[in-house]
C-alpha cells in the first residue's frame, strides 16, 4: 500500500468543440494522501472542477479524458469498465457538488437518496439501509433524523441539503471525497458548519479533495494546496508555506486579492485582465499576459514546474529570484 | 389534500353547468327552426306549431333550461329528433366503440411514444435520434385523414390483414387506433425526448451517477419520473380530446362513435343530441384536466400542500 490514497499522472482532458480541442486540464499531476485534505484553488474556468470530473469519470458532454492515469489506493480507475467504474463511484470515492439546492432529486425523499446508496452498493434490507441512514444523517448533524428521512428536499434549508448530500457521499464510508465548491453556496455560518463536519469525517479514514475558488475556505481545512491556472498546477505547496510565502505571481495575486478586516485598504486589489481563452492561449507562459514581473522568456517558453522548496514546486520562470513579494 | 380535491370537484361542477347553459343558449339562438327541418317541406304551419309545443320548445329559454338541467340529473337527456331514441341510450351504445378506439389509439400512442422519445434521449444524435425524430415530424404533420388511407391502402387492401372499416371484431379498431394514435405518438415523442434531455442536465443526475448508480438505473429511478410531469398534462388533455370523439377517424373507418354521432346531431339539427355529445365532450375533457391534476401532484411533491 502507497502513502497516497489518490495520485493523479499527467492527467489531460479536453472539451472537443466545433472550434477546436479545449484543454481545459493540461498535465495535471497531484496527490491526495491518507488521511489528509487536499485542496485546489484556481479562479472560474481554470480547470478545478474539470481535473475531479475526471477522477470520478463524470465529464459532461462534449468533455473527454485524453490520456493520465487515476490512481485510487492503488488501482487505475481509467482502466476500469464503466460497470466497474459505477461500483467504485458512491462506494470508493464520493462526490458533493456546488449547489445543494439543485444536486438532490426534487421527487424523491431525501433519506430514500441516501439510502439508496448504500442499497446499491452493499446487500442489505431497506430497514438496515433506513437505520444506517438515520445513524449518518445524526453522525453530519442533521436535527430530527427520523423526520427528515421523509422530507422532500424542497422542505430542507439549503444547510441541511448540504448536510444531506455530505451523508449520502459518506454512507458507504469512502476512500476518497471530492468536494467540489461545497459551500460556496451557502452563507458563511453554514459554511463553517459544513466545514466543520467535513473535517471531523477526514479523522474517521476518509481522504477528502476539495476544490474551492475561496481561499478561506482552503486556508480553514487544507493541509496542501495546489494552485491551478488554464488548465495547469501553478504552484502546489503545503497550506502554511502558500500562505505565508507564495512564489508565483498569480498565487501571490489572488491573496493580495483577499478581502481583509485588518488592513485598511479602501479598494481590493485585484489581477488585470481576464483569464486567457483556452483556444488561444498564449505561447510561453499561459499567466505572461497578466502579469506584472513578465520578462523576455515568459513570452515564449512554458516554465516547467520547479521544485523551490520541500514540497514547494512553482511553474514560473522567476521563481527564487523575486516572485515573491 | 382532501379539501383540494373537493375544491377541484366543485370548479368542474361549475364549470359544467357553464358550458351546458351556454351549449343551450347557442343552439336556440342559431337560426332555423329545428322542427321545420325535422319535419320535411311539406309540413304545414299548425303541425310544426303543435310539435314545437310538444317538444316545449315554445316556453322562455330559462324555463327550458331548467327543465333540461333537472332530466339530466335524472339521466334523462331527452329524445333525438331525427333517431327517435333516448339520447342517453344513443351516447351509451356509440361511447362503447369511441372508448375502445381511443383506449386503443392512447395505448399505441404512449407505449411508442415514450418508448422511442427515451431512446432518442438517451442516444441523443444517434441513428435512432434521427430515425425517430424524422418519423415523429411525419406523425405530428401528416393529418389523421392521410394517415389513415394510408394505412388502409397498405394494410387491408393490398396485405388483407386487417378489414378495411367496421367494428365487427376487435380487428377492425386496429387501423383506426393506430391512424388515430399516430399524431399523439409524434408529440409525446418529441415531448419526452426535449424534457429528458434537459432533465439529463440536472445537477442531481449527476449526484445519482456519483453515488454508483448506472445509465438505466439513472434513467429509470431518477430521470423519468421527473421528465413525465409534463407529458402527463399533455397525456391527459389527449386522452380527453380521444375520448370526446375522433368525427374524421370514426367516419373513415365507420365507426360509430361520439364523434359521428355528433356529425349527425349537427346535420339533422337534432338540439337534444347535440347537446347530449357536446355536454359529454365537455365532462370528458374536465375529467381528463381533473385526473392530471390529481396525477400530478402524486407526482411531484412540491405541488403537493403542506398538510
Amino acid at each position: 500500500m502507497g502513502q497516497n490514497m489518490l495520485e493523479v499522472r499527467h492527467l489531460c482532458a479536453s472539451f472537443f468543440t466545433q472550434k477546436g480541442e479545449v484543454k481545459a486540464v493540461n498535465d495535471v499531476s497531484f496527490e491526495v494522501p491518507r488521511g489528509r485534505i487536499v485542496g485546489i484553488v484556481g479562479e472560474s474556468g481554470c480547470g478545478k472542477s474539470m481535473t475531479v470530473r475526471s477522477v470520478m469519470r463524470l465529464l459532461k458532454y462534449p468533455g473527454k479524458i485524453v490520456s493520465g492515469e487515476v490512481m485510487l489506493d492503488g488501482r487505475d480507475l481509467m482502466r476500469l469498465s464503466g460497470r466497474e467504474m459505477a461500483a467504485v463511484r458512491g462506494a470508493e470515492v464520493s462526490m458533493i457538488f456546488q449547489d445543494p439546492m439543485t444536486s438532490l432529486n426534487p421527487v424523491m425523499k431525501a433519506g430514500k437518496q441516501v439510502s439508496e446508496a448504500v442499497r446499491i452498493h452493499q446487500h442489505v434490507s431497506s430497514e438496515e439501509a433506513k437505520r444506517r441512514t438515520l445513524e449518518i444523517f445524526e453522525a453530519v448533524g442533521i436535527p430530527e433524523p427520523a423526520r427528515r428521512y421523509d422530507s422532500y428536499p424542497h422542505q430542507l434549508s439549503g444547510g441541511l441539503r448540504q448536510r444531506v448530500m455530505i451523508a449520502m457521499a459518506m454512507i458507504c464510508r469512502p476512500k476518497l471525497l471530492i468536494a467540489d465548491e461545497p459551500t460556496t453556496a451557502l452563507d458563511v455560518t453554514v459554511e463553517a458548519q459544513i466545514l466543520r463536519i467535513m473535517k471531523n469525517l477526514c479523522g474517521t479514514g476518509t481522504s477528502v479533495l476539495i476544490i474551492s475558488h475561496n481561499l478561506g475556505v482552503i486556508a480553514q481545512i487544507c493541509d496542501y494546496v495546489y494552485v491551478m491556472y488554464a488548465g495547469r498546477i501553478v504552484e502546489q505547496a503545503d497550506t502554511f508555506t502558500l500562505f505565508e510565502h507564495p512564489m508565483h505571481p498569480y498565487t501571490c495575486g489572488l491573496l493580495n486579492a483577499v478581502a481583509s478586516l485588518r488592513l485598511g485598504r479602501e479598494k481590493l486589489d485585484t489581477i488585470p485582465g481576464v483569464v486567457p481563452n483556452l483556444l488561444h492561449l498564449p505561447e510561453g507562459c499561459s499567466f505572461s499576459l497578466r502579469c506584472e514581473k513578465c520578462s523576455g522568456i515568459c513570452a515564449s517558453k512554458m516554465p516547467d514546474l520547479m521544485k523551490t522548496g520541500e514540497g514547494h514546486m512553482v511553474r514560473c520562470h522567476l521563481s527564487g529570484k523575486g516572485g515573491e513579494s | 389534500m382532501k379539501y383540494n380535491i373537493l375544491q377541484r370537484l366543485l370548479q368542474a361542477a361549475a364549470v359544467l353547468l357553464g358550458v351546458a347553459l351556454l351549449i343551450f343558449v347557442m343552439l336556440r339562438i342559431v337560426p332555423g327552426n329545428p322542427i321545420a327541418t325535422m319535419m320535411g317541406e311539406h309540413a304545414d304551419a299548425a303541425t310544426i306549431e303543435r310539435m314545437t309545443a310538444e317538444l316545449g320548445l315554445d316556453q322562455p329559454i330559462p324555463a327550458q333550461f331548467c327543465r333540461y338541467i333537472a332530466d339530466a340529473f335524472r339521466g334523462d337527456f331527452g329524445t333525438s329528433y331525427s333517431l327517435g331514441k333516448p339520447v342517453s341510450q344513443l351516447m351509451k351504445a356509440a361511447f362503447g366503440n369511441t372508448l375502445k378506439l381511443a383506449v386503443l389509439a392512447a395505448l399505441f400512442a404512449w407505449i411508442l411514444g415514450i418508448g422511442c422519445g427515451i431512446i432518442a434521449a438517451v442516444r441523443k444524435n444517434g441513428v435512432f435520434d434521427h430515425l425517430f425524430m424524422g418519423v415523429s415530424l411525419l406523425g405530428v404533420s401528416m393529418p389523421v385523414f392521410m394517415v389513415a388511407m394510408i394505412l388502409q391502402y397498405v394494410f387491408a387492401y393490398h396485405l388483407h390483414w386487417l378489414p378495411i372499416s367496421g367494428t365487427d371484431s376487435i380487428k377492425g379498431f386496429i387501423l383506426p387506433a393506430v391512424a388515430l394514435g399516430w399524431n399523439s405518438a409524434g408529440s409525446v415523442s418529441r415531448l419526452v425526448r426535449s424534457t429528458l434531455l434537459d432533465i439529463l442536465q440536472e445537477a442531481y443526475i449527476d449526484t445519482a451517477r456519483a453515488k454508483g448508480r448506472r445509465q438505466w438505473g439513472v434513467l429509470g429511478i431518477h430521470a423519468l419520473r421527473n421528465a413525465l410531469l409534463p407529458v402527463v398534462t399533455m397525456m391527459a388533455l389527449q386522452i380527453s380530446s380521444l375520448l370526446s370523439g375522433a368525427v374524421i377517424t370514426e367516419t373513415i373507418f365507420s365507426i360509430n362513435g361520439i364523434g359521428r354521432l355528433a356529425v349527425q346531431a349537427i346535420s339533422g339539427r337534432d338540439i337534444p343530441l347535440l347537446q347530449g355529445t357536446a355536454l359529454f365532450s365537455t365532462a370528458v375533457v374536465i375529467l381528463g384536466n381533473f385526473l392530471a391534476d390529481c396525477l400530478y401532484s402524486v407526482l411531484d411533491p412540491r405541488i403537493r400542500k403542506e398538510a
